[in-house]
């Protein structure tokens, strides 16, 4: 008998805390998505669902590198500056050299496979920088974060003069980011969004390297003691974070053949939100990639449902605060009722 | 004991000695350092105390009145970092106070009930932020996110669609003398807010040395469980320094506000970067348990030069790299000359 309570968990019947938060987060999504369609004319029409997931890739694909990162306790603010920079430097990497008097039209000259590996390098630099404060010099992730986002988007404002280049682009620099599926409206980077959740799932759940996050972010001094060397996972989530900053960058940049310093701003904190929305836990090695795009939905089923109820655009800030606080509120309460 | 194990004994000592007394002054030469590298940047053009230099009466004077946000709120946030808590919406508090004061104001309120009114929408705005940590337990950054995004969305709300701030209109006009209190000469040919500042300032570095609220913030960000255990309400105390945080904070937006005579929401973005760096190059600690006030001021004083005299040299989109890179230095120096110690 007793045996058998010992063993069933290993059988794999109880639900993990993560599953439990993520049909948690569902059951809040189903709620909030019918409350939408009965408050907004023409929220349930399928192509209005579609869109709901598709038009935010970009903030789910850095809520990828930034769950990981809070799961470990840590924070990326410099995804947005980051995103700016990268789509700055690919642009200027690929306009054509000594092509025109004005400034901002003449760029390097570059093919564009070379250009857009080298600003995807420096995405990942600025993951490094982050990591190396973070890391190795132990300096609160918070504080290097902030900086290293004044830095690249400061770096942004530089090469365009404070404004943005799109002039003497090749045609090929347009159409990575206007690719997509014939008669719909999937565009390319949604697909690299859903590959990136995929493979995100599969990393956290059954790689080695996946589940250490967690033990990191649970008891990071267990974590070091228990020989896993935290420094070097923390620089690899770092790297990571940047990288797919990068590709962020690297595709808006595509999308909108232009290379603005101001693109992104406040992604950061969206992409925080997500991860939050989704349960992701900051306290100790808690939360999932599934969890976050949950909060991906929840967050674009009430910020469009706001502007299909004509609200000004003001709102969104207030919105999304009192939102992230309510997710907060009600995760805890549902996490301590199903211990207690 | 040795004649050599002594001498390097003495030698140890000395490196110890040398190393305190740079972490003692290297604030202070680094706000000399930079204020001489903006004033010969220059000399070709204007000499040294000349019109249009960064030693001329008029630039110092317009430094000082530019430089009161972050004289009145740095102190504040200082005793804040000490007890290893933060506020990241002090920004946002600012400008929604800002708003608030220029709302006021612009619909016929006198001076002094706009300020206190204001000065009361700071202490709630502190004190949701110290509920929301203390409390609810809440991480400090990310509760402060969350009521940063609040307070700046309140701001934008308030202000009408279709005009960028809360200023005189067809139909109102501001009245004229909201900017006494940030620009009206009174002393020295400096206005009441700067004075108010140096007042705050003064009662901070008291309140950190003298009284209790002081010992305990170091108390409770040295070793927040010892601190509980010996007694010491660290609920109460952390929500508490919270709550004088936002009191400063609009009091900083209504300086802000009263400087430019319009209630800005975006006025105060970018501020909590701005007492980070000041906090940090007064070198108080990343974790709390120590700091001192009155260095955080001279981080807030290079703060301000860096700005002010930055704008004079090169282009404005150079700015915000030029914080960023004020902001990365201070780190490392923090790290080099505080780290140290604690390893010692």
């Amino acid at each position: 008998m007793e045996t058998k309570l010992v063993q069933k968990p290993l059988i794999g019947g109880r639900l993990s805390d993560e599953s439990f938060m993520t049909l948690f987060m569902i059951g809040v999504l189903v709620i909030v998505f019918g409350i939408a369609c009965l408050a907004v004319p023409n929220f349930y029409k399928p192509q209005n669902m579609i869109n709901l997931i598709t038009n935010n890739w970009f903030i789910v694909v850095l809520g990828i590198g930034v769950t990981f990162l809070l799961i470990t306790g840590n924070f990326d603010m410099s995804v947005g500056g980051n995103i700016a920079l990268t789509g700055v430097l690919s642009v200027y990497f690929c306009q054509g050299a000594n092509v025109s008097q004005n400034v901002l039209a003449n760029g390097l000259g570059l093919p564009y496979v070379i250009a857009i590996g080298l600003a995807l390098l420096c995405a990942m630099g600025i993951g490094a920088v982050n990591a190396f404060f973070i890391a190795h010099l132990k300096v609160p992730s918070i504080i290097v974060t902030l900086g290293t986002m004044m830095l690249a988007r400061g770096a942004a404002q530089v090469i365009t003069q404070g404004a943005q280049r799109n002039t003497s682009l090749p045609d090929a620099f347009g159409v990575l980011g206007n690719l997509g599926i014939p008669g719909t409206s999937i565009k390319l980077a949604v697909l690299v969004m859903i590959a990136l959740i995929i493979a995100g799932f599969i990393f956290e759940k059954k790689t080695v390297f996946g589940r250490r996050i967690y033990l990191i972010g649970a008891n990071p001094e267990a974590a070091r003691l228990s020989g896993i060397n935290v420094e070097r996972y923390l620089t690899a989530l770092f790297i990571l974070s940047g990288l797919l900053a990068g590709i962020t960058g690297v595709l808006l940049a595509s999308e909108y053949k232009s290379g603005m310093s101001s693109r992104a701003m406040g992604y950061e904190f969206d992409a925080l939100v997500i991860s939050l929305l989704g349960g992701v836990s900051i306290a100790g090695g808690f939360g999932s990639v599934l969890g976050m795009f949950v909060g991906a939905i929840i967050l674009s089923v009430v910020t469009s449902s706001a502007t299909g109820l004509l609200l000004s655009p003001d709102w969104q800030f207030t919105l999304k605060g009192i939102v992230t606080f309510l997710a907060i509120l009600a995760q805890r309460f549902a996490l301590d009722k199903r211990k207690a | 004991m040795s004649v050599k194990e002594k001498s390097l004994r003495q030698q140890q000592d000395q490196s110890v000695a040398v190393r305190s007394i740079i972490k003692q002054f290297y604030i202070y030469v680094v706000l000399v350092l930079i204020v001489l590298a903006f004033s010969v940047v220059k000399l070709p053009q204007v000499s040294l105390f000349g019109r249009g230099s960064f030693l001329s009466l008029d630039s110092i004077i317009n430094l000082l009145r530019t430089a009161v946000p972050i004289l009145t709120l740095s102190g504040a946030f200082t005793l804040l970092m000490i007890s290893n808590n933060i506020d990241l919406s002090v920004g946002s508090a600012m400008s929604l106070s800002a708003v608030v004061f220029a709302w006021l104001i612009l619909n016929g309120f006198a001076f002094l009930p706009a300020f206190v009114l204001t000065l009361i929408l700071g202490v709630a705005m502190g004190g949701l932020n110290g509920f929301f940590v203390m409390k609810l337990r809440i991480t400090p950054v990310i509760a402060t996110l969350v009521t940063l995004n609040l307070f700046k969305g309140i701001a934008l709300l308030i202000v009408p669609d279709g005009v960028s701030a809360i200023k005189s209109s067809a139909a109102q006009a501001m009245p004229g003398w909201i900017n006494d209190y940030a620009r009206k000469e009174v002393l020295l040919g400096l206005p009441w807010a700067f004075w108010v500042a140096v007042v705050v300032i003064i009662g901070l570095i008291i309140v950190q040395r003298k009284t209790l609220l002081g010992k305990y913030a170091a108390a409770i960000g040295g070793n927040r469980t010892a601190a509980e255990l010996s007694g010491i309400n660290a609920v109460k105390y952390a929500w508490v320094l919270y709550t004088i945080v936002g009191f400063f904070a609009a009091m900083a937006g209504m300086a802000r506000a009263s400087y430019m005579s319009l209630g800005d929401p975006l006025s105060g973005d970018g501020m909590e970067l701005d007492c980070i760096i000041a906090v940090l190059l007064g070198g108080t600690a990343f974790s709390g348990g120590e700091g001192s006030v009155a260095k955080t001021i001279v981080g807030a004083l290079i703060i301000a030069c860096v700005t002010v005299g930055l704008m004079t040299v090169i282009p404005a989109y150079w700015q915000v790299v030029a914080k960023g890179s004020v902001l990365v230095a201070a780190v490392v120096l923090n790290h080099l000359l505080v780290r140290e110690k604690v390893k010692a």
